[in-house]
């Protein structure tokens, strides 16, 4: 098998190279922050009118610790009672499967095919 | 040649096939340890009670648990594959060899993003904690972070410059302090040394498990915070003074001190704060372990959790900048990466231009970005990362069966560590999925359409046969 | 309090020290060796190495 010589890249092509990955990484950071996107919100389904601490649901000992770190039942009315909303639906949960299994399907494919190509080269053909 | 000594002094990193000027082999053992949990223990200061949040107290502690065996499987195949793969790079390397090239550089990617933003996180933290203390001394003005969260990564990237064996022994002094912190807290609060204050059944009553057994899942998420970087040890591997002997010992040791961190952090913590406090690390419990000590009326445990909090993020960050920058280096010494990357300083013997390079990207992720999201970036790049693990050594294994080169450390029982380990990524991917899905497939679009610049572009500069370095035969079924 | 807003400023110079320390002595380097010499590491030379002494 024929020996590859890579070509010798010049500054200015290394410095392209650099561009283009930084501006990727920075993409995939603030593009999901852009569009609203990022993070999980928790929410209060049944807000509380005039909260005491046992509406909250909290006990004796719970409602003393919230108050040794300096809550009302007021302050602490959110903080409490939101909560995340797990429901999803089937098509979510198979494009996610699909998209994970068809990324490291790919890699594994291409990995592959380069893999063997280092191989004959580096062992001397078959 | 035959009586050449790696370790010795005089030869420290330079070999005879060309290298000029290399990385230093100075590192023990211990050093090892001080990187692994240094990088880790951060997360037994901050951000492990988002478990708690997800699924309630009792979720966190199944969740440290599965996440615990989790990164055993890890600490397992790591140490095996990098006791034989010794170069810095750690697990880029590893794929290089074992997987190919394009897994390789998508790991390296990972590594360098699990990190980076692993570092801006905690360089957040700390300057959240320098105004937690500023308010505490009675200042009443708005103190302005930014200068502080600049400082941080400012002063540790000056610290990785000048040299690996100072930056990590300064690790090795924090990392002891933040963890016997933790120490005397539950010692403290207990009941072992003076009165106890702990009240887990009062606290638990009536929210044992409030979203059920779908919150327990779901706090697998944060569930590997309480571990995440532990698998960094690898990164020292061309440092370490021998690293098939130092590499699986710094490692298993680091993970038997983490269960024992992060098992003792969630007793304390659950048994004094209410859940819902507990659970939210943005508007509740920021620095949950220091929160605690307030409760506790000691102004001592206070001061030393103040500290230990600051140092387990000093640390953490410090040793982020030591691995990003092994990484990046390693990929541009292979050209993966434009070859610029790939110089060491002649005087301080550090990947020099990787660490300078990689400061401004950490400033903009700390500057720019809020915290959970930093997080959720950097959980989501180890993630993809443990679930190339166990492909990585199957086909390890398979490539190089045992006795055919030689093994540092064989970790017991293959294949179920793998199995396991393939499992356990599952659940966390669902679990990520159950309230941050939309990330998940964003970030793996973003790797995928780097992937596709990798093979189409980039791989033309990358020397074919040169990449695979290792004084291996050649790999069963070529 | 002013002591704070002093801290503050003491934290944006020790930055900038830190930061001009770090470009300053990149840059003396970069222009005192030559490329061949700062990017001549290369991977697994000493395991080539340890593994030729094995045979040995």
């Amino acid at each position: 098998m024929a020996h590859y010589v890579p070509p010798k890249q010049g500054k200015f092509s290394q410095l392209i190279d650099v561009v283009v990955l930084v501006a990727l990484t920075v993409g995939a950071l603030f593009v999901p922050l852009w569009l609203n996107l990022a993070g999980s919100s928790k929410s209060v389904a049944t807000p509380v009118e005039a909260p005491t601490w046992e509406a909250l649901g909290q006990n004796t000992v719970q409602a003393a610790q919230y108050e040794a770190l300096g809550y009302t039942p007021e302050t602490a009315h959110d903080l409490i009672l939101s909560r995340f909303d797990y429901s999803f639906t089937a098509g979510a949960l198979i494009v996610m499967i699909v998209v994970i299994v068809a990324y490291y399907w790919l890699m594994l494919k291409f990995s592959e095919s380069e893999y063997r190509e280092v191989i004959s080269e580096k062992f001397g053909g078959k | 040649m035959a009586d050449f000594d790696i370790t010795s002094g005089e030869r420290d990193g330079m070999g005879p096939h060309g290298t000029k000027v290399g990385l230093l082999r100075v590192l023990g053992p211990a050093h090892v340890w001080a990187l692994g949990v240094g990088i880790v223990l951060v997360g037994e200061y901050m951000g492990w009670n988002f478990a708690v949040g997800k699924g309630g107290a009792y979720a966190a502690l199944i969740a440290c648990w599965f996440a615990g065996i989790l990164y055993t499987c890890v600490a397992m195949i790591d140490s095996e594959v990098t006791s034989t793969v010794a170069a810095a790079g750690g697990q880029y390397t590893q794929a290089k060899h074992i997987v190919g090239p394009l897994m390789a550089f998508n790991v390296g990617l990972y590594l360098v993003f699990a990190y980076t933003m692993l570092e801006a996180a905690n360089a957040i933290t700390a300057g959240y904690l320098i105004s937690v203390v500023a308010t505490m001394t009675g200042y009443t003005g708005e103190l302005d972070q930014r200068p502080f969260i600049i400082l941080v990564i400012m002063f540790l990237a000056w610290l990785n410059y000048r040299g690996v064996l100072a930056t990590l022994t300064f690790n090795l002094v924090i990392t002891a302090i933040a963890f016997a912190a933790i120490i005397m807290l539950f010692l403290s609060t207990s009941g072992i040394l003076g009165g106890g204050i702990m009240q887990h059944a009062a606290l638990f009553e009536g929210h044992e498990l409030p979203y059920g057994w779908i919150g327990v899942l779901a706090s697998m998420h944060f569930g590997l915070w309480y571990y995440l970087g532990i698998e960094g040890t690898t990164q020292a591997a061309e440092e370490v003074r021998s690293p098939a002997r130092a590499l699986p010992f710094g490692t298993l040791a680091g993970i038997m001190t983490l269960l024992i961190a992060a098992t003792l952090t969630w007793y304390i913590c659950s048994g004094v704060l209410p859940w819902e406090f507990l659970g939210d690390g943005v508007n509740g419990s920021v620095a949950p372990l220091f929160d605690t000590a307030r409760l506790s009326g000691s102004n001592a445990l206070i001061w030393f959790l103040g500290f230990g909090t600051l140092f387990a993020t000093l640390a953490s960050a410090n040793g982020c900048i030591n691995d990003a920058s092994r990484a990046w280096f390693a990929m541009g010494r292979d050209k993966y990466l434009p070859a610029w990357f790939g110089a060491v300083h002649p005087k301080y013997r550090t990947p020099y231009r990787a660490i300078i390079f990689l400061v401004p990207i950490a400033l903009i992720f700390a500057l720019g970005a809020p915290l959970d999201q930093v997080i959720t970036f950097s959980i989501l790049s180890g993630l993809l990362e443990y679930t190339f693990m166990p492909l990585n050594i199957i086909l390890f294994r398979k490539k190089w069966p045992m006795g055919s080169i030689k093994r540092g450390y064989e970790h017991p029982f293959h294949p179920l560590p793998a199995i396991v380990l393939l499992t356990l990524c599952g659940i966390t991917f669902f679990a990520v999925f159950l309230g941050y899905g939309t990330q998940l497939v964003a970030m793996i679009g973003f790797y995928i359409v780097v992937s596709l610049w990798f093979h189409f572009r980039r791989y033309r500069y990358v020397d074919r046969g040169a990449q695979f370095t290792m004084p291996w035969p050649k790999p069963q079924g070529y | 309090m002013e002591t704070w807003n002093y801290i503050e400023y003491a934290a944006w110079g020790l930055s900038a020290l830190f930061g001009l320390f770090l470009v300053v002595d990149w840059l003396k380097i970069d222009s005192t060796y030559s490329e061949d010499v700062l990017t001549s590491s290369r991977e697994g030379e000493l395991e080539a190495m340890t593994e030729e002494s094995h045979k040995g």
